[in-house]
């Protein structure tokens, strides 16, 4: 039985690894509570029900082809409230490194001789959502945390604006008491990447990436300065900023 | 006061008395996540202490008593990064339970920088309303202290907090043979004597903490070029001084100093309710005034939108608002903002540019 009044949930996917959609459904703990609070009427990953009347759609995936756009626009007329899914929708994500080369080549690589043949292997520069439609609200990561996932989706069942981060993973870094990348000779873009992560990389060995896009005022500048005197030179300091930055660095009109 | 003298080989024994009783907390060399093993001593920029942290003392092994500064302070744990408040229940039976979460616990090696800041917290959490949170953690915090070696970045002695003469429970003083223990509380001197073997120091033993002072008075690389009275004055006089701009261009607002710092204590309050919408808790987590969204407020407005604005009134807060407030400087010259800065701005460059700006036009 539905009931009426509860708010409709919708997830979409476009082009992305559906990994944060896995994430939401990992959300073990909490999804039969979720289930009381919400309808979910389209959910590919999860559910064979398809239906169009949803209240928040939560969308996966950047746009590469120029069918998604015309989908994605299709879900923000019907959607009240869209919320970005993860680093493809909400900065372009990693699909944005296709956008260096050109589209011919890159088809090539990927469909070889196939490519020309076939129609629907069509590819354009690949963007976020909010490129082609208005965004409410992004979740940021690659993967999303599931407990934003849930703080979000919390936060609008109870009207409330919901808190992303605004300040650099050097914040959450400090809290979880870890030492610098940058003092273990290696180099990260932390310091201009948005926080949320509980900078899970760093704690666990590895560098930030950067997978959770750029505060809304980084220090660029000040950034590449810092990547020159740690060593690296122009190209690399350009390649640090490049695996989830590639939307802003090769923006395309 | 009264000295004791622990040998070197009994500090162990010492360690394992107190854990019984407590949690120990203390300076440990890290080998962090990603790092080769064998790669925290001598081969990084940290030199031979490899990445001195605070870390839990879970056997005497474990805990390096470093002469040299840690990366993160030992606030944390009288202020934790994170901590809840209070637990809230919506519904039929609506309520709230306020929560305090305090054990005992053993801060062993802090260095009187330290010392000085955990005292100048103290005065802050008691000011106005208490904060029964830290209070509470405080009042079950046994501190013993360490004489240390000043770093390059480190300049205590101008800040007049290169010593401590209270503010611990007992304090070290390694004098090579073994420690010159300086009791400072008289629950300092039940658990040294129930979980030590120490005898009297001798007046030739004792004689060596001020040759020790003498020595390290002698050692800093850092120092501030006016008087630390003179200071609060200094930094009012140059609000308008073309250094907010320049090293305003260079930050990165990313909170790290405010972070390492062991007198920031600015924080947030949040609530996050459970996914049945019906019971949560309010929590409270480290907030940083270099942040862009800290002096932030409804409708969006900000009142201080530059890096440059938040760094002059993060510098103001150490060195004059919160000395009118509380009577003390608050920056107890540990370095750690210096040494946690990938821009290298200097907290002590700025004030000596600051000093010397004031010396030219008063």
């Amino acid at each position: 039985m539905k009931n009426r009044n509860k708010p409709k949930v919708a997830f979409f996917s476009f082009t992305c690894c559906e990994g944060c959609q896995l994430q939401v459904l990992s959300c073990e703990d909490e999804l039969p509570d979720m289930l009381s609070l919400v309808d979910i009427v389209n959910f590919r990953e999860a559910i064979d029900e398809k239906r169009d009347d949803y209240d928040i759609a939560f969308i996966e995936g950047s746009m590469s082809r120029t069918h998604e756009i015309e989908e994605v626009k299709k879900i923000r007329e019907k959607a009240k409230i869209v919320v970005a899914l993860g680093a493809c929708s909400a900065t372009g994500g990693l699909n944005c490194l296709k956008n260096r080369f050109p589209m011919e080549e890159v088809q090539r690589v990927v469909y070889g001789d196939k490519a020309k043949k076939y129609k629907h292997f069509d590819t354009i520069p690949a963007r976020p959502i909010d490129a082609v439609i208005p965004v409410d609200y992004y979740i940021h990561g690659c993967p999303i945390t599931k407990s934003e996932f849930l703080h979000v989706l919390k936060s609008l069942l109870l009207g409330k604006k919901p808190e992303i981060p605004n300040y650099p993973v050097c914040v959450d870094c400090k809290m979880a008491g870890n030492v610098c990348v940058f003092e273990k000779g290696m180099t990260c873009v932390g310091p201009v990447t948005r926080a949320g992560c509980s900078a899970i990389c760093v704690t666990y060995g590895c560098i930030c990436w950067g997978c959770r896009g750029l505060v809304d005022d980084p220090n660029i500048a000040a950034h590449e300065d810092t990547l020159k005197r740690y060593g690296l030179t122009v190209d690399g300091v350009l390649r640090s900023f490049d695996l989830y930055g590639g939307w802003g660095r090769h923006k395309i009109s | 006061m009264e000295y004791r003298f622990l040998p070197k080989k009994e500090i162990a024994c010492f360690v394992t008395g107190l854990l019984k009783d407590f949690k120990v907390y203390g300076p440990v060399k890290l080998v962090p996540a990603g790092m080769p093993s064998n790669a925290s001593i001598g081969d990084t920029k940290k030199g031979k202490d490899g990445f001195p942290m605070y870390g839990e003392i879970n056997s005497p092994k474990d805990l390096n008593l470093l002469h040299t500064p840690t990366h993160l302070s030992p606030k944390q744990y009288l202020f934790p990064p994170k901590e809840t408040l209070l637990k809230f229940k919506n519904g039929e039976k609506p309520g709230i339970e306020s929560v305090v979460e305090a054990h005992d616990q053993v801060l062993f090696g802090v260095h009187p920088c330290d010392i000085h800041a955990i005292r100048l917290l103290d005065r802050v959490f008691a000011y106005g309303p208490k904060d029964v949170n830290y209070l509470k953690r405080r009042e079950k915090t046994f501190i013993i202290g360490i004489d240390c070696i000043p770093d390059k970045h480190c300049f205590c002695k101008s800040v007049n907090t290169m010593t401590a003469d209270y503010g611990f429970d007992l304090f070290l003083h390694d004098i090579g043979s073994g420690f010159v223990i300086e009791i400072g509380t008289a629950k300092g001197k039940d658990i040294l004597y129930k979980h030590a073997k120490t005898k009297k120091a001798t007046n030739k033993e004792i004689k060596k903490i001020v040759e020790f002072k003498n020595k390290k008075a002698e050692m800093f690389v850092t120092t501030l070029n006016a008087d630390a009275s003179t200071l609060p004055l200094i930094y009012s006089g140059r609000y308008y001084s073309p250094v907010w701009e320049k090293i305003g261009k260079i930050c990165y607002g990313c909170g790290s100093c405010n972070n390492v710092c062991p007198t920031c204590y600015c924080f947030d309050v949040r609530d996050e309710i459970k996914a049945n919408l019906s019971e949560g808790e309010r929590y409270r987590v480290w907030d940083a005034c270099t942040l862009e969204d800290f002096a932030k407020v409804a409708g969006g407005h900000s009142f201080r939108k530059t890096r440059a604005e938040r760094l002059r009134h993060r510098f103001n807060r150490k060195f004059q608002y919160q000395v009118d407030k509380f009577g003390g400087l608050f920056c107890v010259g540990c370095g750690r903002c210096i040494r946690t800065c990938l821009v290298n701005i200097n907290i002590a460059e700025v004030t000596n540019e600051l000093i010397e700006e004031s010396n030219r036009k008063p």
